[in-house]
């Protein structure tokens, strides 16, 4: 009875799991998830002599915070404070889009953009570059 | 010449965009131009002294392409200063000089290297990069980043970054020429040689500086000195931990010698506490203190900053209290 419960809630996580991606239109190897923070960061802003155009998904978005969880891995008070810091430096954060649409059609069309979606969601269009899964 | 660029700042304000947050500047109209600056003032207190100043009034603009960008910012310095004395009594100071505080082009040579000329923060240690109010932990900076090394320099800075799972980063320092704006800066500085060497591994961040710079005195004399700075970070999303120590020396053998240990928790978002031991020597001036920073920050919103300070000093007729607002805009 104790293994049935234990196996019921496993695979009562596995379902409510979600599955998200990293995407862009070019194909960029050998991305690790410091890479992506520092891509998100504008701290790492060409790669193969591309000029890298990280999207983000407005601020209140659920894949935004599960973005932010996995990949940037800092609260969001943190990242407030990078940015005004990154504001006296000369630094803008990266575009915003409100929706997963808009985002997938600006990686199409702008070489070297990199957004942030849930999976099923992904088309021919963009590659991934990473995946991951998060029960939030 | 300085005094049409303020104008050129404030005017095209008139062309920004709508949609603006505090703290991240306007976009002029869609062009990849950016306005923004800051302000501080402050109060401070000491056993025979009240000073109430408005310190810092800084514009900047900023912006450029995926190769090339710029950085300009002008500053107004102690633009007015009242200060009551017990033993000297009153007095006031304006300046209303407008100083070069930062002017400089970055071009972006490829995936690791960039070129950095102009007049720029000496990326020297954490402190250095970022000086103004709004944005350090404390009103007060430590004594540290004002008797190791030049605050700015005026010519080129070549860097190299490596990212993979750590952060690697190096910055040759180079300049042989004059100083843009050469009031502003600790030192009045012909030449500063110097290398910067950044390691970061998720919380952590070590820096090793270590440079060469000749200045001129007030006698317009010219000296030689050294220095080499060591840097440590650790921060979560709920703390930091920041040490500095470093050291300098002149042909005629003086030395200076400075270091701190900062601990800064965030209570909440907007709730902050500081801690701060600091000790210097300077030989040269033949001063020494070792002082002890309890401070408290309160962000509204993170670009706005209401701070208070006590600091207890070794030395007589030191210690002080401190309140400032700043805004960063």
């Amino acid at each position: 009875m104790k293994l049935g419960g234990v196996f019921f809630i496993l695979f009562s996580l596995n379902i409510f799991a979600q599955e998200y991606a990293v995407v862009s239109n070019v194909l960029l190897h050998d991305i690790t998830k410091s890479k992506l923070k520092a891509i998100f960061l504008k701290k790492l802003t060409h790669l193969n002599k591309i000029h890298l155009v990280p999207v983000n998904l407005s601020s209140n978005n659920d894949i935004r915070e599960a973005f932010e969880k996995e990949i940037l891995q800092m609260s969001k008070k943190r990242l407030k404070s990078y940015w005004s810091k990154q504001h006296y430096m000369g630094n803008r954060p990266p575009v915003t889009m409100k929706s997963q649409e808009s985002v997938l059609a600006f990686t199409r069309n702008v070489l070297g953009a990199i957004s942030y979606v849930k999976i099923e969601n992904v088309n021919e269009n963009v590659n991934i570059l990473y995946k991951w899964r998060s029960n939030d | 010449m300085k005094y049409l660029v303020l104008f050129l700042l404030f005017a095209v304000t008139v062309f920004a965009e709508d949609e603006y947050t505090l703290g991240e500047g306007y976009q002029v109209g869609e062009m990849p131009i950016y306005l923004g600056g800051y302000f501080s003032v402050d109060y401070r207190k000491k056993d025979e002294e009240d000073r109430y100043r408005v310190d810092d009034i800084a514009f900047m603009s900023y912006g450029g392409n995926d190769t090339i960008s710029y950085m300009v910012e002008l500053e107004f310095k102690e633009f007015y200063v009242e200060t009551h004395n017990d033993k000297y009594g009153n007095t006031t100071e304006r300046d209303h000089q407008i100083y070069v505080e930062r002017l400089y082009v970055d071009y972006n040579i490829n995936d690791n290297y960039s070129l950095r000329t102009g007049k720029y923060n000496s990326p020297i240690g954490f402190w250095n990069l970022m000086p103004i109010n709004v944005l350090r932990a404390t009103t007060s900076s430590p004594v540290l980043t004002k008797i190791i090394f030049p605050n700015y320099t005026t010519g080129l800075d070549l860097s190299y970054t490596s990212f993979d799972e750590e952060e690697i980063k190096i910055d040759v320092i180079l300049q042989d020429n004059t100083a843009i704006d050469d009031e502003y800066n600790n030192y009045d500085v012909d030449k500063h040689y110097a290398l910067a060497f950044s390691y970061e591994k998720g919380n952590y961040t070590l820096k090793l500086n270590g440079g060469y710079f000749s200045k001129r005195d007030n006698y317009k004399s010219v000296n030689d000195f050294g220095y080499i700075l060591l840097s440590e970070k650790y921060e979560t999303d709920d703390f930091q931990i920041l040490a500095e120590v470093g050291a300098q020396s002149s042909k005629n053998s003086d030395h200076n010698y400075a270091g701190y240990l900062q601990g800064l928790y965030r209570f909440t978002e907007k709730h902050i506490g500081i801690i701060r031991l600091e000790s210097y020597k300077d030989e040269l001036a033949d001063d020494n203190d070792n002082i002890a920073i309890l401070g408290y920050t309160y962000r509204p919103l993170f670009p706005v900053a209401l701070k208070t300070e006590y600091q207890q000093h070794s030395k007589n007729n030191e210690n002080q209290f401190i309140f400032s607002l700043s805004v960063l805009f």
